[in-house]
């Protein structure tokens, strides 16, 4: 099957370096399964292991059935469906401020991008403008999160290939970020913090230094890790060279985020196609260009730290911000301030059209498309100009990313199977939805 | 006068009303025989002592309550304390399924097939509210509550609970079996 | 980039800043390929398909909203109901296309397709799609012809019926002082 067109021997931008290896790796027949081979069908060495939806590695319930010859993947092919809980259809028969807790129980783990980009997409269908302080502490909770969602990655990744003592490292930096989305927003996680134009509420006193202590103690947490793992032969070698994904497979199986910034192409969303304030902000992309496991843990690393670096610069800048608003001014969608509605019959009577019928997005459809850590995470709204969601879908960057298991278990045995699904830090949540 | 839960130490109604009438389960077990089902010779709340002890759970993480679960397993909220920390992943070494998370019609199979892998005695928390009830997604693909396939002893509500939260429902089931409350299995069928 | 070059080209919308190519859904494969060959949309975001079976049903006021909500020209802005503006069949079928270039150009090639007719597989184009159409064959019972493996992906192999298309009940279970949500 045709993929891409033949690329010319000089790489050109966004792809840089050299492949892993020559031509395609994509299965022939299905792009997703991995066909065991003709001269292998018959014998009897080969034996199938159900990876069911239950197992020890800690990605929640993904059922890859593998066909082994040995110690050896021959055959795979992964079942997902089993978190599937109808979001979609749910968030239809929910007003679009209810509809709003939704998506943070879709990728559960980076669960103020999801938030945003659903936030996102009401507030391009209402052309609603955000205040500045909401943008940027839109993006400071979503760069906290990224580090939240990479944290929880590495901590699982590598307590599955045996250096469990990362996970209690991992958790400890996170735990401290927890704190601090709990003294924002609430609650640890599933914070429903970002409202249609702007934030729930105002960001609280004593949060900018208790932010600031944390951005002090990231790096010296990322070198911990780096010490725990980059040095380890062990790591070393049950990640190198392990789970091969080239640049052209990654575009034509569209992966995105940390999956294809490691195999040598240098898109990043938040640089290439700003939301927020990323203009704004100073920052590198971190791009690799062995496309295999351990390409992609330094990559989730490198992020790390440069999350860590755009927070403290949002922390610069909302310093300075004391006393804006932190949410639209437009009535018809918002609530007004609870002071006012002892005072000003128009504000209750807004009041309650919001809180019971809902405010009305216009007719149309988005698709906004965010880079969570996961990849591009985008959310494709249909409104039918009322007061519930006509058609909501999520382009979930983990259903995307496990669509290259096949492709990436190539030469593989079943101890680098392992490192790879980790390394594809897919949440089946996200998969399912 | 009738012996109430507190009398045997079970803390089930902590602090806010201590003149409350029956609980449900009290009224379930009945006044006669609560006696006869908490009733307890050394030998046996030894045992049950060590089977509190060390009860290990189940890796059956499903969604986002698995991530709190294993921040109960972290540092801060430390489940060592209680010797659980080794969560098996084989049902028949587990003693305890803590169902965390959603679960999907798909998915009740084989959560059905893993409960009934694991030996007795065995306990079941539905931790968060998509286990105890179906949560907030009430439609097609979600089982609206794990207790229609599986007897429940503790549900821990919130979504998702706060480890704390977590710990607390492992602690009442704890001492509830120290009390010598029975196993779910024992007491009830499957809600229908 | 001219689009009415591309192959079953009907029209182009324009919206919130995004582009939408509706093509005829006979031609959709090779719409597609040129997309991907001729103009460098060389990745597929996302393969969505919507029902819109009760669309033109009940009237909607849309947004009264501040001044740059409101059109004189459109009704529905200033608080009176119409109807949303008809629909040529029940359900579209978007595919997202991204070009990895400067500028992240982005398109939405929009086919329209009726109840039970088929429309051409893309996985040849893109193998991405592969478990996108199965999951859009899965819960709206649209048919991709040419997919090698179209069968249920999320919902169990025996499930009866596409949960996402408007005439299937939300399911669950009916709760005591609450209405249909």
């Amino acid at each position: 099957m045709t993929i891409a067109p033949e690329r010319s021997s000089t790489r050109e931008w966004p792809i840089v370096g050299e492949p892993p290896y020559e031509g395609s790796r994509i299965p022939a027949r299905v792009p997703t399964i991995l066909d065991v081979p003709e001269a292998l069908r018959e014998t009897d060495e080969l034996f199938q292991v159900n990876f069911g939806p239950n197992h020890p590695s800690t990605h929640g319930v993904l059922r890859l059935i593998v066909d082994l010859d040995g110690e050896q993947v021959v055959g795979l092919s992964a079942v997902i469906g089993y978190l599937h809980t109808g979001f979609e259809k749910n968030m239809e028969h929910k007003t679009w401020w209810k509809a709003i807790t939704y998506p943070e129980r879709i990728d559960y783990v980076g669960y103020q991008n999801n938030e945003l980009v659903f936030v996102l997409a009401i507030e391009k269908l209402l052309e609603l403008e955000v205040p500045e302080k909401a943008t940027w502490m839109r993006m400071l909770l979503c760069e906290l999160n990224r580090i939240h969602s990479h944290l929880v990655y590495l901590g699982t990744s590598a307590l599955e290939l045996g250096a469990i003592s990362m996970f209690w490292y991992c958790f400890r930096e996170r735990e401290t970020l927890l704190d601090l989305f709990e003294m924002v927003c609430g609650a640890r996680m599933h914070t429903r913090y970002f409202q249609a134009g702007g934030l729930a509420e105002d960001i609280p006193a004593g949060f900018y230094p208790e932010c600031r202590k944390f951005v002090e103690i990231m790096p010296g947490a990322l070198d911990d890790y780096l010490t725990l793992l980059d040095r380890n032969q062990i790591w070393l070698q049950r990640t190198k060279g392990v789970g091969l994904l080239s640049a052209d497979d990654a575009i034509a199986l569209a992966q995105s985020g940390p999956i294809l910034r490691a195999s040598g192409v240098d898109w990043d969303l938040r640089r290439d196609a700003p939301y927020l304030a990323y203009e704004q902000v100073d920052f590198r992309v971190p791009v690799y260009t062995g496309g295999d496991v351990y390409d992609r843990y330094r990559v989730r690393m490198d992020e790390m730290a440069e999350s860590t670096k755009i927070v403290r610069q949002c922390l610069d800048k909302l310093e300075r911000m004391e006393g804006r608003p932190w949410i639209a001014d437009d009535r018809k969608v918002v609530l007004p301030p609870r002071e006012e509605l002892h005072t000003s019959m128009e504000s209750l009577i807004h009041h309650f059209k919001i809180v019971t019928e809902g405010y009305r997005v216009p007719e149309g459809e988005v698709y906004v498309a965010i880079e969570s850590p996961r990849g591009e995470s985008g959310c494709y709204v249909v409104s039918d100009g009322g007061p519930k969601p006509w058609r909501v879908h999520f382009r979930a960057p983990s259903f995307v990313a496990l669509e290259a298991t096949a492709t990436c278990t190539h030469d593989a045995m079943i101890a680098d199977l392992i490192a790879i699904v980790g390394s594809l830090d897919s949440v089946m949540g996200d998969t399912d939805r | 006068m009738t012996k109430r839960l507190r009398d045997y130490g079970l803390q089930s109604e902590r602090l806010l009303w201590p003149t409350k009438g029956p609980s449900r389960f009290e009224e379930e077990i009945g006044a006669e025989q609560l006696e006869q089902a908490l009733g307890l010779t050394t030998l046996e709340k030894a045992v049950r002592w060590s089977q509190t002890k060390s009860m290990w759970p189940d890796t059956f993480g499903l969604a986002c309550c698995a991530i709190e679960m294993m921040s109960i397993v972290g540092a801060r909220y430390d489940l060592a304390r209680f010797g659980m920390e080794a969560f098996r992943s084989s049902p028949r070494q587990a003693d305890l399924l803590i169902v965390s998370g959603r679960v999907s019609h798909k998915m009740a199979a084989p959560l059905r097939q893993i409960y009934d892998q694991m030996l007795e005695p065995k306990w079941v928390i539905a931790m968060g509210a998509c286990a105890s009830s179906g949560g907030m997604f009430n439609n097609y693909a979600i089982l609206q509550g794990v207790d229609r396939i599986v007897p429940v002893d503790i549900y821990v509500p919130f979504c998702p609970p706060r480890p704390e939260a977590l710990m607390e429902g492992i602690i009442r089931l704890h001492e509830a079996h120290l009390a010598g409350v029975p196993a779910a299995y024992e007491r009830k069928e499957v809600a229908t | 980039m001219s689009w009415e070059e591309i192959p079953g080209f009907v029209e182009t919308k324009e919206g919130h800043g995004e582009t939408t190519v509706v093509v005829e859904p006979g031609k959709i494969r090779d719409a597609c390929r040129y997309a991907r060959d001729e103009l460098e949309f060389n990745f597929l975001a996302d393969l969505v398909a919507t029902d819109y079976l009760g669309w033109e049903e009940h009237a909607v006021s849309g947004y009264i909203g501040t001044a740059a909500g409101r059109d004189l020209n459109r009704p529905m802005t200033q608080g009176l109901q119409a109807l949303p503006p008809a629909k040529p069949k029940r359900f579209s079928l978007s595919y997202h296309l991204l070009a990895l270039k400067r500028g992240a150009p982005r398109v939405r090639l929009q086919c329209w397709l009726d109840d039970d007719e088929p429309v051409q597989s893309v996985v040849s184009v893109w193998p991405t799609a592969d478990w996108h159409e199965r999951e859009q064959f899965d819960l709206m019972g649209i048919r991709f012809e040419g997919h090698p493996n179209l069968n249920r992906i999320l919902l169990e192999d025996d499930w009866d019926g596409h949960p996402l298309r408007k005439d299937y009940p939300l399911g669950g279970e009916p709760v005591r002082f609450s209405d249909a949500e």
